[in-house]
């Protein structure tokens, strides 16, 4: 089988003015993203993922090279049944209703006419859109229009998904809730492509990633790979006894190893505001309840 | 290794687009021509051309372009409109300037043109008269060379109708009516009569009207014989061709002429008595409607009813005065 | 063209068109044309017969084509642009979509709304026509003794060829939106190419009169490369047939021409939008 993405030295160049000034935003990239794996593209604005994301997207002709999904070369129309796409900061046609603009991209997409109406509610189920659907696409806040954004992305059933920053701008709440579809997604399985520059929101969520400067690709592999310091090893204790410290430590070098530092663990900032919110509603609802 | 091959230039390709694109467009129309050219001549031959010159200091160069480009039409209608303003106003040298802009933009319809030849000829030299005391306080001399100095602009006025309008028998028609009715001149009015009569779609009012112009200016003959060599031609159901009025005409110059009997026209069934005996008509001459031959043209209706002739001598103040009414509410 | 391309032109095209009924720009100028044919009525103040038939008939004959042809202009410019600015266009050629489709479909949304607009007017126009004609047929008889003056079935064909002369306007405008980076641009480039449409024919007339070889050239290119505009200004002819008319082969010609060129401007539209890059 082939992979979901093989670019094959990619070089763009962009005119800036009339004069004609050159600005190369990707430069000898190759890259293959195997099927059923979500890819993280990372790197800071302006490194060159978004060019490359619309390269696959057929949006822009390669300058030098080529590029390919699933074996079909991407400035081809045919590429693209296969290929759902969230873009950065979406916006939609507002006047619409959530449900009339899945159904609009689905029929962009060809699907068949007595499907539209399933795969538009299923799809809204899987965002956890169906009970807004039925609001314009005007009333909607930042995340529920990147949620929409995805239902419209993968209302075709594609085998690629290609989502453009779909947590900036999200609250903490809102980028769980995107990463748990992310998550479903593999599951049925898809392949996802994910341009961030958010690093700790796809940390968890990528199994490779690559990280792009300046537009050229400047490390890439496995997540575990990559941040894992392999000569070291993390061990949590449950009530630590400040006075076992020296034992331990005299162990360890009995070994041949070194205790580099004792410090309570931490969990991330996100993930403390995740619990806290979550709690709160808890006990929100459970008042209602009782009330 | 797939192969990579730098793709074009930028400049190249956009280049290559306009190129193809102006060249395609070129081929069209040259494809196009034939079909075009017909039509377009078609098109244009209705359209008189424009003679910028003539307009060009008194519009201002936005006005032109909207001349060019289509908007004829209505700037001729809006130029016209303040030239009634100007009229109301009873501003000669204004309202003047202003008809002579407004057939130069749009010399098509026929409305602007009579209208002018109209308000020059008629209230014109009303205004001036009003200005020196009204026309009872003026001498007759002075009245009739009054009349006949505004008289003369609207025929030439309307005289440039003729170049646009070669057929139109309006334009003749409106000289012989002026001629009649402010130069008092049924010699010069028959003389434009002829030429109405002998267009197309010219109103039957119009023969009948000129045998009378023959007759008042003393060729009584020259109206017996166009008037006996017309009446055959009348078609008997036509209420406008009024063949009974014609007859009467016939007769009463057979009478004039004192033909012998052997001469004249034979009796015709329609008639009841044999024609010996004028009958007495005063003026004689509200003829009947102002249906053409053939048909009616897009007509004015400034008010001078063109069958109603000849009019009294001062009746264009009524008329006018009636005119300012319309306009002042 | 297959099934699945109808339908993603029509779905396209419906949604321009709902988007442009939308547009508060669009609703003004709408408006203001609607209360330009009405206030025609203003001419009734003058004595000026049956002529007061062709005061109307100028009057919104003129209405249509001035706001007509902006319509034309910025409706397409707008529709087009707001697509490329709000990133639509981006989800939408990021779909199994062919370019040609997206113009095609976004094309015949504008016609849509453009042929809303011209009948809405020429509708307008003849009601207007049809009661002022009444009420002057009881005044001046004499006028209207052969019947009415004004051919009401002429004045929706003539309705259908200044349709499609803003359909050439849209298809222009279109073309020169898919190569130009601001509506602001096109707007401009637009109204000028309009002019040139417009007025080719005073150069073109002329350009026997021209002695310099190489201009005279120029003219005749350029006469070559733009249509006609003068050509759909028929409407006295086809409104007031009594002096003048226009053959039907001609009527059916200028019909022709302007399917033509709509085609034309919207195949170079599609050839300049494939090489885009969005």
């Amino acid at each position: 089988m082939s992979d979901a993405i093989e670019i094959n030295g990619l070089t763009k160049d962009f005119r800036i003015g009339m004069r004609g000034y050159k600005l190369r935003a990707v430069e000898d990239l190759w890259l293959k993203i195997a099927d059923n794996e979500i890819f993280g593209l990372l790197g800071p604005n302006g490194c060159g993922k978004s060019t490359t994301m619309k390269v696959i997207l057929g949006l822009l002709e390669p300058t030098v090279g080529s590029c390919q999904i699933y074996g079909v070369p991407s400035t081809s129309v045919r590429s693209r049944r296969d290929v759902g796409f969230l873009p950065e900061a979406p916006y939609f046609y507002r006047y619409l209703s959530g449900r009339e603009l899945v159904r609009f991209y689905a029929k962009m997409c060809g699907v068949p006419k007595d499907e539209i109406g399933d795969r538009t509610e299923d799809v809204l189920k899987l965002v956890a859109m169906d009970e807004a659907a039925h609001r314009r696409v005007g009333t909607y806040s930042k995340g529920m229009l990147q949620r929409i954004g995805i239902a419209q992305a993968v209302v075709h059933d594609p085998r690629l998904v290609i989502l453009d920053e779909p947590t900036a701008g999200v609250d903490p709440i809102g980028s769980a809730a995107i990463a748990d579809m992310i998550r479903s997604l593999k599951e049925r399985k898809k392949t996802v492509l994910l341009c961030s520059h958010l690093l700790a929101q796809v940390e968890g969520i990528c199994d490779r990633v690559g990280i792009m400067n300046r537009g050229k690709l400047v490390l890439e592999g496995s997540v575990d790979e990559l941040l894992e310091k392999k000569d070291m090893r993390s061990l949590v204790v449950e009530h630590f006894p400040a006075s076992a410290e020296a034992e331990v430590r005299a162990v360890l070098e009995k070994h041949g190893a070194k205790l580099a530092s004792v410090e309570a663990p931490r969990i991330s900032l996100d993930r403390l505001f995740l619990q806290q919110t979550r709690d709160s509603d808890q006990l929100h609802e459970s008042e209602k309840e009782e009330a | 290794m797939p192969l990579i091959k730098a793709k074009d230039n930028w400049w190249w390709r956009r280049a290559r687009v306009f190129g193809l694109s102006a060249l395609s467009l070129f081929v069209l129309g040259l494809a196009l021509s034939p079909v075009e050219r017909p039509i377009w001549d078609e098109v244009k031959a209705t359209q008189p051309e424009l003679n910028l010159r003539e307009v060009e200091g008194a519009l201002g160069q936005g006005l032109v372009i909207g001349l060019i480009g289509g908007f004829r039409a209505i700037i001729a209608d809006f130029l016209f409109i303040k030239t009634n303003t100007y009229w109301e106003n009873k501003d000669r040298p204004n309202t003047e300037a202003m008809l002579n802009l407004v057939t130069a933009v749009d010399p098509r319809p026929m409305f602007f043109w009579l209208n002018g030849a109209r308000m020059m000829a008629y209230d014109m030299p009303a205004w001036e008269a009003q200005e020196m005391g009204g026309y009872a306080n003026l001498p007759p001399a002075v009245e009739k060379n009054l009349k006949a100095r505004y008289a003369e602009l609207g025929m030439n006025f309307i005289d440039k109708a003729g170049s646009f309008h070669p057929n139109d028998y309006r334009v003749p028609l409106e000289k012989a009516q002026i001629s009649i009715n402010r130069l008092e001149d049924p010699a010069q009015a028959a003389k434009y009569y002829k030429e109405v009569v002998a267009m197309p779609d010219s109103p039957y009012y119009a023969d009948r009207i000129y045998a009378e112009m023959l007759k008042r200016s003393g060729h009584q003959q020259e109206a017996y014989d166009y008037l006996r060599a017309l009446y055959p031609t009348l078609p008997r159901d036509n209420a406008m061709a009024a063949t009974n009025v014609v007859l009467e005409r016939i007769r009463e110059l057979e009478d004039e002429l004192d033909l012998p009997p052997i001469q004249r026209l034979p009796t015709q069934d329609t008639e009841v008595r044999p024609a010996f005996t004028a009958p007495s008509e005063n003026n004689g001459f509200n003829l009947g409607g102002s249906q053409s031959k053939e048909k009616t043209n897009v007509g004015p209706s400034y008010g001078l009813p063109t069958q109603d002739f000849p009019q009294e001598s001062d009746s264009e103040h009524d008329h006018h005065d009636h005119e300012h009414d319309e306009h002042s509410h | 063209m297959s099934g699945g391309s109808l339908n993603r032109i029509t779905t396209i095209a419906r949604n321009t068109f709902l988007e442009a009924l939308r547009q508060k720009f669009i609703n003004v100028l709408v408006i203001l044309a609607v209360a330009l044919i009405l206030s025609a009525n203003f001419f009734r103040q003058f004595d000026f017969g049956s002529s007061e038939l062709k005061f109307i008939t100028d009057f919104g004959m003129g209405s249509i084509l001035f706001f007509g042809s902006i319509l034309s202009i910025v409706a397409t410019a707008q529709l087009f642009f707001s697509e490329i600015e709000n990133r639509t266009a981006l989800t939408i050629l990021a779909k199994p979509v062919y370019r040609w489709e997206f113009i095609a479909g976004k094309y015949l949304g504008i016609f849509a709304l453009l042929t809303v607009f011209t009948m809405l007017m020429i509708g307008l126009l003849a009601g207007m026509l049809s009661w002022r004609e009444g009420a002057l047929m009881e005044r001046y008889p004499d006028d209207f003794a052969e019947g009415r003056l004004v051919s009401y079935g002429g004045l929706f064909a003539y309705g259908v060829l200044e349709l499609l002369r803003f359909g050439i306007i849209a298809a222009i405008t279109m073309f020169i939106a898919s190569f130009s980076n601001t509506n602001l641009y096109t707007v401009i480039v637009s109204f000028f190419v309009f002019v040139i449409c417009q007025l080719q024919y005073v150069a073109r007339d002329g350009w026997n009169d021209i002695g310099n070889p190489l201009l005279r050239g120029m003219v005749w290119v350029m006469a070559l490369l733009f249509p006609n505009f003068q050509m759909f200004n028929v409407a006295e002819l086809m409104i007031f047939p009594g002096e003048q008319t226009l053959a039907a082969a001609s009527a059916w010609g200028i019909f022709g021409y302007g399917i033509v060129y709509i085609i034309a401007f919207n195949a170079l539209a599609v050839l300049a939008f494939r090489g885009r890059e969005i």
